[in-house]
């Protein structure tokens, strides 16, 4: 399942936990890690010159100082570097950060991209103002594979995963997560949990809903639920399907905090909606940086 | 001394004048290069032509272009000047008679006011064109010794010529200077900068005609001069 | 006559050469070698002899040394009025002094002309509009480049540029496999969203051959994913060249008309192969200069046009409009304050200042769009062009230059400026992380795909 898994790291603080979790999952399942660093786009036009994500300073990115920063990230990943061996191989690149992770995940076909949060800086870099959303987004939108996000520190991920939650909106790229969701739980003998928040806020629903009305559309969440993905997975037996109301995000927080999840999968939805606004949802955002385990991001062209 | 100047030297001044002008007209357009010039004169004649016409002409009028508008002072000290130093030659009365009389015809002629007037603005902003090479640092960095000796060059037959009118007194001398004067301008004007009598017109023409052929001409709605 | 290994009189021919420039971080060697390098004299007056003719010698000498240029030119403006920066004093006391000289200069003389050719000018040719004799120093500028060029006087990453136009006919290391791989790659990644978008490289007679900037290729690959998008949405006929693809001319800012006449060819080529009806290029300024404007004149065409006809990617945008081939969604239009950076390679070198007004009125809700001053032709230039942005050297003069954009962005209030133009927008962005005045930027093309009326047949089924 995991035989290569790309590791984005800025080689910093932002990306210890993701960085743990992937060498924890390295050593778990025998993959090839490819930690993948990407310096920065050049500052001025066609020059050399990048401006280094790690030091904030302007340098000049040829063999040299590439060569001077994998030595920097193989320093940085000693302790961790254990657990894989041999197994594993630095890149360094120059450019738009998810341009670059997208390029390398094209070109060295991992079975998993793992990521970490913001490197912080990015925040106040003029940068980020021309382009909607962040690295994580924009890889999570177009990648032809999962790619797993850790911000907080994954504290029920112990290096393998057993408890796995889906959260489905019953759209096209959820039946997508849900194949691999059960895929990945028959692979590595999981517990799958299919959960579906019903979205009950005003801001949703236009007005205050009536009780009557919130259980009757949990029956229909749990009918199709039923319907949707039973059928397709006939010799497996350790599911649970659940459906409550709220706020999506807190709800799938809570549910996978609950089943003590160590990873929830989520479908990234490629289209725009109606505002305009930057791909996905803002509900996968959220439940990214509340959830107390990795959260796994897949589209809908994400290969079966 | 003055059968000298007003017969054969007068003779000579405007042959030079008008030779060397030529020359300079015709080694100008021989030497334009389409290849180097990067303007395809030929291909495009009508374009290049229209371009020309509209360079030339807006420069021509006062306040015709953003440059002379965003620099009045500049603009009204050219003008008065460039239009005393083209008008008082050819149409001051004394100098339609000496033509009748050397070469046989005459232009129009300024009333004696108007040419005063003429005269003494040309004086003025001679004036001020010195001063301002003096006083502006943009200026004085550009200036060399040449572009002073041009200005006492086209000063000369002024000043003499406006001694004439009002000193009566000693009338032939400075008459006698105020010829000579005005034939040295006229033998130099060709071998100096003054020569922008036509190179003006041929180096307007030109960038007239790259904006006009090249650079947007065929396409936009001709250069916003 | 000493020549250094890596600053010499000898233009970069191939890959090896290319890489051992590059391995000199930041040109260190090279510029030390430069403080060796000797002119060649006899070169120099050959040189002068066969170019510099009637057009070039007349400007020189009749030039009345007014000084109504100086205020034409940035630099002048934002560098305290320095008399220094004068258009004129600044080819007088260059080419006017090798000229007077018969090139007789030494190595000083030239590191102060280079100085002078990329970062007191970026060829912009505002003041050439200024001068009541219409002489162009931005174009003269430009043949000193050739000049020092030849001589090897010539910043580092300007030899760069023009050895990878020669080595790559790109102004990148990006090969042609590159280039239509990551086209596809691109359309592959947005095809999700708009099914049926595709990329048709090659294609015969078509209506439009589209020819890109080589950074987009490497660094903003979106960039080819929303041209296809529009160009589909459009209904237009439309492919990219395997070979002859890039549109840019570093080596035009470098002065090596040679690499240029190579790297326009290699468009033409494109051309005469494919048969289109017309090309358009990509939001480029100098591309487009490159290209379209001089490109003929350096492949020698008589008629001083590029085989078919080639537009702008404002023209395209504009018509695209004007006749209804793409729509855009009234509810969507820019209400915000905005303004326009025109390039001056199209505005003042091709007339194109109605077609970007053009734009604006279909794609700006009535009352947000607000004209820099001044603007149209006396637009002033970004602050980055002619190569100033890209050259590390002349850096804390590159940042001094961005002060009159930003001013003039900041006289008009906007919060979005909209640059069809690679070194504008470079430029802009740089002047944004400087001065931080709290602007984005922006190409046309994502402006766009956010507020055109997507055809039903484009839309994903879900």
């Amino acid at each position: 399942m995991f035989d290569r898994i790309l590791l984005a790291t800025s080689a910093t603080e932002a990306c210890d936990h993701a960085a743990r979790v992937a060498f924890n999952m390295a050593e778990r399942y025998k993959s090839y890690l490819n930690i993948f660093h990407v310096l920065g786009l050049p500052t001025r036009a066609y020059s050399q010159d990048v401006i280094d994500v790690k030091t904030r300073e302007r340098v000049t990115a040829d063999e040299e100082y590439v060569a001077w920063v994998k030595e920097e990230i193989r320093g940085y990943y000693e302790r961790l570097l254990e657990k894989t061996g041999d197994n594993y191989g630095i890149e360094v690149a120059v450019g738009s950060p998810h341009r670059e992770i997208l390029r390398a995940a094209r070109n060295n076909d991992p079975d998993l991209v793992v990521m970490g949060g913001s490197t912080g800086h990015m925040e106040d870099s003029s940068y980020k103002k021309t382009t909607a959303g962040s690295t994580f987004q924009r890889v999570a939108k177009a990648a032809h594979c999962p790619v797993l996000v850790v911000t907080r520190p994954a504290a029920s991920f112990w290096g393998g995963f057993s408890r796995i939650v889906l959260g489905t909106d019953f759209s096209e790229a959820s039946d997508v997560a849900f194949e691999y969701a059960l895929q990945l739980a028959r692979a590595l003998d999981c517990e799958l949990f299919l959960f579906h928040a019903v979205d009950v806020s005003a801001m949703a629903m236009g007005k205050v809903m009536a009780q009557d009305d919130i259980e009757e559309k949990l029956r229909v969440a749990r009918r199709r639920m039923r319907s949707r993905y039973v059928p397709k997975m006939p010799d497996f037996e350790s599911y649970t399907m659940d459906a409550w109301e709220g706020l999506p995000y807190v709800e799938i927080t809570k549910y996978a905090r609950e089943k003590q999840a160590d990873l929830i999968i989520m479908a990234h939805h490629a289209k725009r909606d109606a505002s305009g606004q930057a791909p996905m949802g803002s509900t996968m955002e959220q439940v990214i940086v509340r959830a107390a385990c990795p959260v796994l991001s897949i589209n809908r062209s994400v290969k079966k | 001394m003055h059968a000298f100047l007003t017969g054969p030297m007068f003779y000579i001044s405007i042959a030079v004048l008008v030779i060397g002008l030529l020359v300079r007209v015709v080694r100008y357009i021989r030497g334009l290069d389409w290849k180097l010039d990067r303007v395809a004169y030929r291909a495009h004649r009508k374009a290049g032509m229209k371009g020309a016409a509209r360079s030339i002409f807006k420069w021509l009028v006062p306040f015709g272009t953003r440059s002379w508008r965003v620099q009045p002072v500049m603009t009204v000290v050219f003008f008065v000047f460039h239009i005393g130093v083209v008008a008082v030659p050819l149409f001051l009365l004394a100098h339609n008679m000496f033509l009748e009389e050397k070469l046989g015809f005459s232009f129009f002629t300024l009333p004696a006011l108007a040419a005063d007037i003429l005269s003494w603005g040309v004086l003025a902003a001679l004036l001020i064109l010195v001063l301002r090479r003096i006083a502006l640092p943009e200026v004085r960095i550009l200036t060399t010794f040449h572009d002073y000796f041009i200005l006492a060059l086209t000063a000369a037959p002024f000043v003499t010529g406006l001694i004439c009118r009002y000193d009566p007194a000693n009338y032939d001398f400075w008459l006698l200077i105020h010829i000579a004067a005005g034939e040295l301008l006229l033998i130099l004007i060709p071998f100096t900068k003054l020569s922008h009598v036509v190179t003006f017109f041929l180096s307007r023409a030109q960038i007239g005609m790259d904006f006009g052929i090249k650079r947007g001409g065929m396409k936009g709605k001709g250069m916003a001069w | 006559m000493p020549e250094g290994t890596l600053c010499n009189k000898q233009p970069v021919d191939t890959e090896e050469q290319l890489k051992a420039l590059l391995a000199d971080k930041g040109g260190q060697i090279y510029y030390e070698e430069m403080k060796h390098l000797d002119v060649d004299v006899e070169m120099l007056r050959q040189t002068l002899g066969k170019s510099l003719k009637s057009r070039l010698r007349t400007w020189l000498s009749m030039c009345a040394r007014c000084g109504m240029c100086a205020d034409s030119c940035f630099f002048y403006r934002i560098n305290d009025r320095d008399p220094k920066q004068v258009p004129a004093y600044k080819i007088q006391s260059t080419l006017g002094e090798i000229v007077r000289k018969n090139g007789n200069v030494d190595n000083a003389f030239m590191h102060m002309a280079m100085e002078t050719a990329w970062a007191k000018c970026t060829c912009c040719n505002r003041c050439a509009m200024y001068c009541p004799h219409g002489i162009d120093v931005g174009v003269m500028i430009s043949y000193l480049r050739g000049l020092l060029y030849q001589q090897g006087f010539v910043p580092w990453e300007m030899k760069v540029g023009a050895g990878m136009h020669r080595v790559y006919r790109a102004q990148m290391d990006v090969t042609p496999e590159d280039f239509v791989d990551t086209f596809e790659w691109m359309v592959e990644e947005y095809e999700e969203d708009y099914p049926g978008l595709n990329v048709p490289v090659d294609k015969d007679d078509a209506d439009i051959l589209y020819t890109v900037n080589a950074r987009e290729v490497k660094h903003y690959p979106e960039d080819l994913a929303e041209a296809a998008i529009l160009f589909n949405i459009a209904g237009e006929n439309w492919t990219v060249p395997s070979k002859g693809w890039e549109l840019t001319s570093l080596a035009m800012f470098a002065g090596d008309w040679e690499a240029c006449r190579l790297q326009v060819e290699s468009v033409y080529d494109a051309m005469d192969r494919l048969k289109p009806k017309r090309m358009v290029g990509t939001e480029c300024g100098h591309a487009h200069r490159a290209t379209v404007v001089e490109g003929p004149y350096w492949a020698g065409r008589p008629d001083g046009l590029p085989p078919v006809e080639s537009i702008h990617y404002v023209e395209w945008v504009a018509e695209a409009l004007r006749t209804g081939k793409l729509k855009i969604d009234p509810e969507k239009r820019i209400k915000e304050p905005v303004t326009i950076q025109d390039s001056c390679n199209y505005i003042r070198n091709h007339g194109l200042r109605d077609v970007t007004r053009e734009i604006m009125s279909y794609i700006v809700e009535p009352g947000y769009f607000i004209d820099m001053a001044p603007n149209g032709e006396h637009n002033y230039c970004c602050g980055g062009g002619g190569g100033f942005n890209g050259i590390g050297l002349y850096r804390p003069q590159r940042n001094k230059a961005l002060i009159t954009k930003r001013d003039q962005i900041m006289h008009t209030g906007a919060s979005l400026v909209i640059a069809p133009c690679h070194n504008c927008w470079d430029a802009i962005r740089d002047l944004e992380e400087e001065y931080q005045i709290g602007i984005r930027w922006s190409f046309l093309k994502p402006l766009l795909i956010d507020m055109v009326v997507v055809p039903e047949h484009m839309k994903p089924k879900e």
